[in-house]
């Protein structure tokens, strides 16, 4: 696959407003810590969880998920048609982790002690598997973004040696994240033996692709796997401050399903925004299908959902209170709406009804993390929560920072495919692809 | 055996005389606050926090013969047997003692407040004022349980062996049980404050509620109470059942290694069938198997 940097100026009137954003944020960044939390947050006793932690960090997971989604897709599922989309969303997985990281250095009390968990080993805590997550995923998005690096500045050396050192680095890692998960030095073993043999295994018995080697994109999504799933975990422990609707031991594996589904819905989205904004012929082909599997991941979200409610027979609190209806906002504007839409063939190949659906889908996932982190919250005591305007302007620019860093890093990386190259969707190109349509 | 606390609340008289021994052994300083009203209790400070780890929590209700009454309650930590707090957080900070008390480490914490979020009983607090902010929460006053019994000898006379002992206990005992002056707060082994419980409750049928709270609740607590009045009317989480908090998270965190064998083992046989198909060149099944 050939790449190339987009053709564009770097300075324009937009990247000017979000690096203004960016400044504001770092001003109140600067009062954060100086006067400690409490000077810009509406954060209290009763709620110690507010919008970065919800937004920032659970949503920027959330919405990092395409890197995973679509590395699955092209590279295990052999989704060769999508192949176009990959580093656009490694890419942005890697600024929504890294900014995962700073949301935290700014969340966290005592920021210059986020290093603890490498030393503290407490296997018990899931809060400990996604700081480790956060830091093994971060390293495997910057490896698998690092050709991009390479093909740029012409390192053909370090490209090799990358190539060359990258399997063993994937299996250490996996091996390594079992044994601090477990402390059992026999299942890390058993990883490290299975993980091994498909890295030497692999790439002899099947013409391997000469992009990233098979593993790393394997242990990318045993990580991610993992990841989104335990920031559903860390809610088991509320059973008794999480509403019935959301509670459930179902958590992680609903915020795994809905970061697959959202995973997709990022990759549409971002597909079309960069094509509008660098001026760029958009396929249809590849983007309808991306439009088809984001459509099955939101039904089985759907009816898991629905199903795990109605077998907890807790469906009927849906219907009452104002919790009820924030359940039925999350799950029919944000799931059923959208897989509502897609579901349609002539929906999916339309350029606006395929961008409202993930859309929604985004929005949707977004209003979930909300959802279960402050909405469908029930805590004691007087005082509520409503963010402060220093806590918007963090995340804003937060928010505003991946994007400036997505299109200065599109504009300096090979990170899109050359635009002469467009015969994805077409049977004599790719006949795998080809298929049913 | 491990250490516990009985909270007879049919004897509290909110002195507060614990609230404020609390503060002086942990040097915690005054708090200014207004005046506080009903729902929550007209306690002051309304809350537990950074500078208030106990608090006698003021109930304005009426009896059986709809008479004005008031009750009252300590609140603080509990002292949970299996504590959600230390099984939340990521560095090790928080964690059980052999003796029974949650303690936790300024030097380890990060401050994500994670165990905020987890504790059923909503007790850890937050320094939210200050740039070098801390977790703080009742110490059940670890602080007081080595061996040191405070002297060694009185007018110059060595103390004997009982009385050492005798110093050392009273040492032992927290600042806000030692200064309870009705008997409210008991401290001692956790098996023998429940005996003396039930037999309380025993000896004046009907003058308590039927219930130890703290005895099962989230897998039992190191403070435990009895009262005259139902527990979900002085303020307290009646619905959190008797399984250990931990317990809702440990299976996940046991599931990792097979879980990511598994998946390692999925992810090959789905590249060994997707790219098996493609060396065949067989185009009927397209990518959508995903999903």
């Amino acid at each position: 696959m050939n790449h190339e940097p987009v053709k564009a100026k770097f300075v324009t009137p937009a990247s000017i407003t979000l690096a203004l954003l960016m400044i504001l944020g770092g001003i109140v960044a600067v009062i954060r810590y100086w006067q400690g939390l409490g000077a810009v947050t509406n954060l209290s006793d009763s709620y110690p969880w507010g919008l970065w932690i919800s937004v920032d960090i659970m949503c920027g997971v959330a919405l990092a998920a395409g890197a995973f989604t679509v590395a699955a897709a092209v590279y295990i599922f052999g989704g060769e048609k999508y192949h176009m989309f990959v580093r656009p969303a490694v890419l942005t997985g890697l600024l929504g982790y890294v900014f995962v990281g700073v949301a935290l250095l700014v969340d966290l009390g005592l920021p210059w002690r986020i290093w603890h968990p490498i030393i503290m080993w407490p296997e018990h805590s899931v809060m400990f598997e996604v700081a480790w997550c956060v830091m093994l995923y971060m390293s495997v998005l910057a490896l698998e973004f690092a050709p991009a690096v390479f093909e740029r500045f012409g390192w053909d050396r370090i490209h090799g040696l990358w190539r060359r050192l990258v399997p063993a680095f994937s299996v250490i890692v996996v091996a390594f994240f079992t044994y601090i998960m477990s402390h059992s030095v026999a299942w890390a073993v058993v990883v490290l033996v299975v993980f091994a043999v498909v890295a030497a295994v692999v790439p002899s018995l099947f013409a391997s692709r000469p992009g990233v080697p098979i593993i790393l994109v394997m242990v990318g999504i045993v990580l991610s796997t993992m990841h989104q799933s335990s920031l559903g975990s860390l809610f088991l422990l509320m059973p008794g401050k999480l509403h019935a609707l959301w509670w459930t031991p179902m958590l992680p594996i609903n915020f795994f399903l809905s970061a697959v589904a959202v995973g997709f819905a990022m990759v549409i989205f971002e597909a079309m925004l960069s094509a509008r904004f660098f001026g760029r012929s958009l396929e249809q082909g590849p983007l309808a299908g991306l439009g088809r599997l984001l459509c099955g991941a939101l039904w089985i979200c759907l009816a898991v959902r629905i199903i795990d409610v109605l077998l907890r027979g807790e469906l009927g609190g849906a219907f009452v209170s104002g919790k009820g209806f924030v359940f039925l906002v999350d799950v029919l504007v944000g799931l059923g709406l959208p897989a509502l839409i897609l579901s349609s063939a002539r929906a999916r190949e339309s350029m606006t009804s395929l961008f409202t659906a993930a859309t929604l889908a985004i929005v949707g996932v977004v209003f979930n993390r909300l959802s279960v982190a402050l909405l469908g919250m029930t805590i004691p005591g007087k005082v509520g929560y409503f963010p402060s305007i220093g806590e918007f302007i963090i995340t804003i620019a937060m928010v505003s920072a991946v994007v400036l860093l997505f299109t200065l890093a599109a504009k300096i990386f090979p990170v899109f495919t050359r635009e002469e190259q467009d015969g994805f969707g077409l049977p004599a190109a790719a006949p795998r692809a080809a298929g049913n349509r | 055996m491990s250490k516990a606390c009985l909270v007879d609340l049919t004897k509290c008289i909110a002195c507060r005389a614990c609230q404020v021994a609390c503060k002086e052994w942990n040097g915690l300083e005054a708090e200014h606050t207004e005046f506080f009203g009903a729902p929550g209790g007209y306690q002051n400070p309304p809350a537990l926090s950074s500078k208030t780890f106990t608090l006698i929590r003021f109930v304005e209700m009426t009896d059986s013969d709809g008479k004005l009454k008031w009750a009252f309650a300590r609140v603080g930590c509990m002292h949970c047997q299996d504590p959600a707090c230390a099984s939340a957080c990521p560095v090790g900070a928080l964690s059980k003692t052999a003796e029974g008390a949650v303690v936790y480490d300024d030097t380890k914490c990060f401050g994500c407040r994670y165990c905020m979020m987890a504790c059923p009983f909503d007790v850890p607090t937050f320094q939210w004022e200050s740039p070098i902010p801390l977790i703080r929460k009742c110490t059940f006053c670890a602080d007081r349980q080595g061996d040191d019994a405070g002297t060694t000898s009185v007018n110059d006379q060595p103390l004997s062996e009982e009385s050492l002992a005798r110093h050392r206990d009273s040492n032992r005992t927290p600042a806000c049980v030692k200064a309870c002056p009705t008997g409210t707060l008991k401290f001692g082994e956790r098996g023998q404050l429940l005996a003396e419980a039930r037999e309380r409750m025993t000896a004046e049928p009907g003058k308590y509620i039927d219930h130890i709270y703290g005895e099962q609740e989230v897998g039992g607590t190191s403070w435990m109470y009895i009262s005259d009045v139902p527990f979900d009317q002085l303020g307290f989480p009646t619905d959190l059942g008797k399984r250990s908090y931990p317990s809702y998270t440990s299976p996940v965190m046991k599931a990792i290694p097979a879980v990511v064998t598994g998946l390692g083992l999925l992810l090959s046989g789905v590249y060994w069938v997707a790219n098996r198909k493609a060396k065949a060149g067989t185009s009927a099944q397209e990518d959508n198997n995903q999903a």
